[in-house]
């Protein structure tokens, strides 16, 4: 039984059709994520969630309780704004227990609580700053705990990370995750990075022009996109186009050579031409027994990047990039040299879409 | 969310804008009425007929002129000055220019009275020359204020440090710079501020009652006092008068430098190559 | 004009002769000289004077004199005058303003209202003074529009129910036409840096739109709302041409006053007109002041 769902919602502004049909089930307790890029959908289905968006058609259930027509004061929903959203006038601690004194709950039930909640985003002796005396990480740590003072339902998050530095951007995402598995709460979490959004969520949906492209777990996402545009948009991808031999449908040709896909082709258009996929990490410039189909090219680029190299070839007229982890001892090839690129047929998988 | 119709604000909106016009009508309305038993621009024509009026407001359109043109010639190089070579007088520089707006203008001619007058250094108040010297540089300090903030607006829009050393490497010496460079490039901002003081001086009272010259504000409170429909006319001249100068300024403080004054009448014939 | 004309017209300027260099500082205080000269001999000189003579008596003595007398019956009710008038009307300009701003801006009307509104409060926070007043006669006067309108239309008689446009309301009213815009012009920043966020963050914590302008809305809006009050009784405060023209010589607001003082209308004693002056200066300078520390502190939030 989940405990947020979301069915068939639609969201029209004038003649712009923003959500084009959403469906979502969430478990109790479950961490998703909406991933997309700017114009989507995924914040308008957020702020439906919310209810500072009326759905222009379909539900919204809570813990078997249909909030659709339900104002956003009464839907016991915490929510963290991109923009920190603390009330200028309060410190800290007025912040916290805002939603507390709201539920009408007594001085020492609120101080409390408020103790609490500073504990846990480890801001305790920052209980009578105020907001304008703080930075952007310790803000959106304070914005957290004020969502989830007064014990909501949902914890709904609006690209909380995204006014933030690189580091505590990273250091903050895996608190907040901490957080949200100590208390149980649903959650779900916007964004627009996929690796944040990859490295905690339990589930991810990636929205693509107001739909849903795929529904599925981190793993499910990068390893099996459904369209090339998850494909795409989750992590790097080699794009490959194909002829598939008309005779027999396991049989491609890619690059100049023969592969044979461990499933029939299905994406092939009207004259055997299709795409494949293969993620640079499938690559490899040592042969190995698994590792059934070589690409011979020319080496057009070598990045140093630390801890991985990554080498760029043409293999007949594609182009295809890999990466291959640093090592004191290894002797990256050089640019035109001729090289060899080996990866398994089961890693290669075809796109739709 | 449901989108309920914004009942409150709009009583709020409606009430407010009456409150704003219903004046405004029954002045013109009044306006109307000095014709016994129909509606006509009698008031008006006797306005405008009347010597009294013509001379004031002669009188009051130079002194505005006149005050405008000495505002520019004080402020622009100040602002210039300010902005380029001494930034650290600048908050004494503003805190002088807003002090105007603290300096009641019976304060300020009262104090005019008493330095100027017959027993001082510098007896202006005993000649009618001096006094008219006096009520417009009154005008001008009155103006300084918005003045200073129109010109200081305008030279932030423009870059004049790069634009000083641009004249400057070319050859130009400092006055030069501000005469040629400086002065067309804020020439807008200028006329923008030049028609706030106009709006401001051209029906001011309480200077020129005290220092008894023919102005057009105290024409006004007397007639006010003598006749009837004649300041009915009068205010809706003056309510126009002041929403003209103030579309004008808007209109002069967006312009760019070098933007054009009118739109052009026709497009140039393109060049062809042969 | 060729660049090797220029270069060369530019090196030929460059080795000033010692003589002329002075050091940087004497040029530049030259550049601001004339307006510091404007301003002291026709602003501050002026202003001085009049303190000073504040503290003369006749004679050019010092004394405290004048300040006393400051303390008589008829001066001290019309400092209550005009100070009760300028309360009333900046609460009127306040509450009214910040009515307008919050129906105008945040309250879901469409865009090309809050443009009208500033539009015409720039135009109408301008036009003050004599046309003011007799717009206003010729509405609320006893043959005024509004007047006749409501006795002919509607049987309602103001003027026999009590409301008089020649009395301390009346003159309210009318100052209302220039106190409102100005409000509204100030408070629409201000307004407008309450963030949507603060409004769905404290909506989505429990809060009703009351709870919101109560603990959030009102207690952020409160330096500004202040220091326009503030700024709303220095204007009132000043001004002498609109309740001149409204109500001739006999209303003793302290403008008036002082200019039946300066006109010689009065037993002329011209250490008391100092004295009023300084009075007015000191009551207007220091709500001036308080308002620009209200608006900075204000600035201070909307970060």
């Amino acid at each position: 039984m989940s405990f947020l769902s979301i069915s068939n919602a639609v969201k029209t502004f004038g003649a712009n059709t923003v959500v084009k049909g959403f469906d979502l089930s969430v478990e109790k307790g479950e961490f998703v994520s909406f991933l997309g890029p700017s114009g989507c959908g995924k914040t308008t289905v957020l702020r439906m969630i919310a209810g500072f968006e009326r759905p222009t058609s379909g539900r919204i259930t809570i813990d078997g309780r249909d909030v659709t027509d339900a104002a956003p004061n009464k839907r016991r929903i915490g929510m963290v704004f991109q923009a920190y959203a603390l009330f200028p006038n309060m410190n800290v601690a007025g912040n916290i227990a805002f939603g507390l004194k709201i539920a009408g709950l007594s001085k020492a039930e609120t101080d409390a609580r408020v103790q609490e909640m500073l504990a846990l985003i480890g801001l305790s002796h920052l209980a009578e700053r105020f907001p304008y005396e703080m930075s952007g990480g310790q803000q959106q740590r304070v914005a957290l705990a004020r969502a989830l003072a007064p014990k909501p339902q949902v914890l709904l998050l609006d690209e909380p990370l995204s006014a933030l530095d690189a580091k505590i951007r990273v250091s903050l995402r895996e608190e907040i995750r901490a957080i949200q598995r100590q208390l149980g709460i649903t959650t779900v979490f916007v964004t627009h990075d996929q690796e944040e959004a990859m490295s905690i969520s339990d589930r991810i949906v990636v929205m693509n022009g107001g739909r849903a492209d795929q529904i599925g777990t981190p793993s499910e996402i990068y390893n099996r996109p459904k369209t090339r545009f998850v494909a795409g948009f989750v992590g790097t991808l080699n794009v490959l186009r194909a002829q598939v031999d008309s005779h027999a449908p396991h049989t491609v040709t890619v690059g100049g050579k023969t592969v044979h896909l461990p499933r029939p082709v299905e994406t092939a258009d009207a004259s055997g031409t299709l795409s494949l996929a293969l993620r640079p990490e499938a690559l490899s410039l040592t042969p190995s027994a698994a590792r059934d189909v070589t690409f011979e090219g020319q080496v057009q680029g070598v990045n140093f990047m630390g801890s991985v190299i990554r080498i760029r070839m043409h293999v007949g007229d594609e182009a295809i990039s890999f990466d291959m982890f640093n090592s004191p001892d290894l002797v990256p090839p050089k640019i035109g040299q001729q090289a060899a690129a080996h990866f398994s047929s089961r890693d290669i998988f075809e796109l739709s879409a | 969310m449901k989108k309920t119709f914004p009942l409150a604000a709009v009583l709020i909106a409606l009430f407010a804008a009456s409150f704003f016009i219903v004046p405004l009508v029954a002045t013109f309305y009044f306006s109307l009425k000095m014709t016994r038993g129909e509606l006509g621009f009698a008031a008006y024509a006797s306005v405008f007929n009347s010597a009294d009026f013509l001379t004031t407001i002669s009188y009051s359109t130079v002194a505005s002129l006149i005050a405008i043109a000495v505002g520019a010639v004080i402020i622009v190089p100040t602002a210039y000055w300010v902005r380029l070579k001494v930034p650290h007088l600048r908050p004494v520089v503003e805190f002088i220019s807003l002090l105007p707006l603290i300096v009641p203008p019976v304060v300020l001619v009262f104090g005019y009275i008493r330095l100027f007058g017959s027993n001082s250094y510098l007896p202006l108040t005993t000649t009618t020359a001096g006094t008219d010297v006096l009520l417009v540089l009154g005008y001008v300090v009155l103006s300084m204020p918005y003045m200073f903030r129109a010109v200081d607006n305008g030279m932030a829009a423009i870059d004049i440090a790069t634009l000083t050393e641009a004249a400057e490497s070319l050859g130009a010496s400092r006055l030069r710079t501000i005469a040629f460079v400086i002065f067309p490039n804020v020439r807008a901002a200028i006329i923008a501020g030049a028609f706030l003081t106009f709006s401001i001086s051209l029906g001011e009272f309480v200077l020129a009652s005290l220092l008894n010259r023919p102005a057009f504000g105290p024409y006004l409170v007397q007639l006010g006092q003598d006749r009837a429909y004649e300041p009915a006319a009068l205010a809706i001249m003056s309510f126009a008068f002041t929403w003209g100068c103030m579309a004008l300024m808007q209109l002069f403080a967006t312009r760019k430098p070098g933007q054009r004054w009118l739109p052009r009448l026709m497009t140039p014939a393109k060049r062809t190559t042969p | 004009m060729t660049l090797d004309a220029a270069a060369s017209r530019t090196e030929m300027r460059a080795p000033r002769p010692k003589a002329m260099q002075r050091p940087a500082l004497d040029w530049n205080w030259l550049g601001v000289a004339p307006f510091f000269l404007f301003a002291f001999l026709f602003l501050i000189g002026p202003v001085l004077y009049l303190v000073a003579g504040a503290f003369q008596n006749a004679d050019g003595d010092f004394t405290f004199a004048n300040i006393l007398e400051l303390g008589s019956p008829n001066i001290v009710a019309s400092f209550s005058l005009t100070i009760r008038l300028s309360v009333l009307s900046a609460l009127m300009g306040a509450v009214a303003g910040l009515l307008l701003g919050q129906a105008v801006i945040l309250g879901g009307l469409p865009g090309w209202v809050r443009n009208a509104f500033t539009t015409f409060s720039g135009v109408a926070s301008n036009f003050a003074g004599v046309p003011l007043a007799f717009a206003f006669i010729a509405t609320l006067g006893r043959l005024g529009l509004v007047t006749v309108l409501l006795r002919d239309l509607f049987g309602i008689n103001i003027y026999g129910m009590g409301f008089n446009l020649f009395s301390f309301f009346g003159v309210s009213v009318v100052y209302l036409y220039f106190q409102l815009p100005l409000m509204f012009l100030i408070i629409a920043p201000a307004l407008d840096g309450l963030k949507t966020e603060w409004r769905e963050a404290a909506e989505i914590l429990g809060a009703s739109r009351r709870q919101y302008w109560q603990m959030i809305g009102l207690p952020v809006l409160f330096p500004t709302i202040l220091g326009c009050f503030l700024l709303l009784f220095a204007n009132a405060f000043g001004t002498l041409a609109t309740v001149y023209a409204l109500m001739g010589s006999g209303f003793d607001v302290v403008p008036i006053v002082l200019f039946q003082q300066i006109r010689g209308n009065v037993l002329y004693n011209p250490n008391l007109g100092y004295a009023l002056a300084l009075g007015m200066v000191v009551i207007m300078g220091v709500s001036n002041t308080l308002y620009l520390i209200l608006r900075n502190r204000a600035e201070r939030w909307q970060k």
